[in-house]
């Protein structure tokens, strides 16, 4: 599984980040950042796919 | 030896803050000249009569809302040992799980409402709900906008996203004022809000039973099928749930489209003209008086270690005050902070951000808070007001305000939650 975050969408809502913070983090300027996370695990998986689903700018593609 | 205990006056420190003008009537009133001591002179202020430590510049509420780690929301631990909501009027509820995965659960259930599409599809229902709420006093050409249109609409629209018949809106009117009253007032209040919300509950149980069973598309619906590790949240929960969304979704937007108003006919009426042409305008206006002064001036936390902050060291579990309110008037940050201005250009005018950090480099207003609990209802509030102010401002033509003078925007008690706006406004006007 791949997740990509696209930043030029991104909007900094900081959806992401809150809900998720088992896989994401904040950087200074408020951009997502994938943290180093083991993405065959199957609730970072249910973390990356939710993400995705509540990213308002649509900025978050899980590919498999 | 009378002459001898002649009472020594201490001599007034000029900057020192006595804990008790927070509870005094000008604070309630005009709460900004103690606002700009506290920054200037105390931004770390260590109240001892009310037993808490008060921020006040706007990167260290900015930083307090950022750093989960050290600052909590949660007012009980979820898994505690007490019957929840026999003395709080919306009964257990969300807000009162701070930072655990309960609160994130409860949240995610509702929060794609507010958002996104779903809410999209939520607006033509609220431009509906205007036009029916102007058309109960437009021939009149008067109008008393808290009564007779902010406090009508919001209410309305909530009611109608969970589901509720329609028939029954003005009962909710009724419960929610109560409730609302209740929230911010300790006595006969509480005790009527605490009413109101028994009343409320009957009135869901049998509408919760149905949903339970058969569920539609409404926002009841999803919040009583939701569902976390296979359980799913208890009646008692789901009512408390209810009645935040019914206060927190519609008290706020309520005073929210008053106090926008209240600007436009008293701050700047300069600048309605402006609004008056070009009517986008109201986004600017919107966010300028979330700025200047919001519904909500205070955010409560406590810390959950040690904290050091402008070179003292706050300790574990002390209780922390966030004032927003100050933190928007921060002149390190905003330029004439005193000065209600749609046309500023040093504020991110628009869609707020749970992040607070914006691509056009600007600050945001603190008005919606930051963070984890950051406004789950801000894009709704947003469009609401927007919605609601457009359709009055082209219902009503020419307007005016009906007094020259206007008491102003007021609170009962701020720092008890109650929210700041106008009590009245009569506007007078010429539908055409």
């Amino acid at each position: 599984m791949k997740v990509h975050i696209d930043l030029d969408k991104c909007y900094r809502s900081g959806e992401c980040y809150y809900n998720h913070p088992e896989l994401f983090e904040m950087s200074d300027a408020g951009d997502p950042v994938l943290k180093a996370a083991d993405l065959t695990d199957a609730a970072m998986r249910l973390h990356a796919e939710q993400a995705a689903e509540v990213c308002p700018a649509g900025a978050i593609l899980v590919e498999d | 030896m009378a002459e001898a205990v002649q009472e020594q006056q201490a001599p007034a420190l000029p900057n020192e803050i006595d804990p008790r003008e927070f509870d005094g009537p000008a604070f309630q009133r005009d709460p900004f000249p103690l606002y700009q001591r506290l920054r200037d002179h105390h931004p770390l202020f260590h109240d001892r009569f009310h037993n808490r430590w008060v921020l006040s510049r706007y990167w260290d509420i900015d930083g307090a809302f950022q750093d989960n780690e050290s600052y909590d929301r949660a007012v009980y631990k979820p898994d505690g040992p007490y019957q929840f909501g026999s003395t709080h009027v919306f009964g257990p509820n969300i807000l009162e799980y701070g930072n655990s995965p309960q609160h994130r659960w409860l949240r995610n259930i509702v929060a794609g409402q507010f958002v996104g599409n779903r809410l999209q599809v939520f607006l033509p229902m609220v431009a509906q709900i205007c036009d029916e709420v102007i058309a109960t006093f437009r021939e009149a050409g008067e109008v008393e906008l808290v009564s007779q249109f902010s406090s009508q609409v919001p209410i309305r629209v909530i009611s109608n996203m969970l589901g509720l018949p329609r028939e029954d809106e003005d009962t909710f009117v009724g419960w929610y004022q109560a409730l609302i009253a209740g929230l911010g007032f300790g006595g006969e209040h509480l005790a009527r809000g605490i009413q109101a919300r028994n009343e409320m509950w009957d009135y869901l149980d049998p509408l919760i039973a149905a949903r339970s069973k058969t569920p539609g598309e409404d926002l009841l619906s999803r919040i009583v099928s939701a569902e976390l590790d296979g359980a799913r949240m208890s009646p008692d929960e789901v009512k408390g749930f209810v009645a935040l969304l019914l206060a927190a979704g519609g008290d706020t937007t309520d005073k929210a489209i008053a106090n926008m108003w209240y600007h436009m006919m008293y701050t700047r009426p300069d600048q309605y003209a402006d609004v008056q042409a070009d009517p986008d305008l109201w986004d600017a206006v919107f966010t300028e008086m979330m700025r200047y002064d919001p519904v909500v001036h205070a955010q409560f936390r406590h810390t959950t270690r040690e904290v050091e902050l402008h070179g003292r060291v706050i300790p574990e579990r002390a209780g922390i005050i966030l004032y927003l309110g100050a933190g928007n008037r921060d002149e390190r940050v905003f330029k004439d902070p005193d000065t209600f201005d749609v046309h500023r250009s040093d504020l991110h005018i628009g869609r707020e951000n749970r992040s607070g950090r914006y691509k056009d480099g600007k600050p945001g207003h603190l008005g919606f808070g930051i963070g984890q609990h950051f406004c789950m209802g801000y894009a709704m509030a947003r469009q609401e007001a927007m919605i609601a102010c457009t359709k009055l401002m082209a219902a009503m033509g020419a307007v005016q305000p009906k007094f020259d003078s206007h008491p102003g925007i007021n609170s009962p008690s701020i720092d008890s939650g109650g929210f700041r706006s106008p009590q009245e406004l009569v506007l007078t006007f010429n539908p055409t």
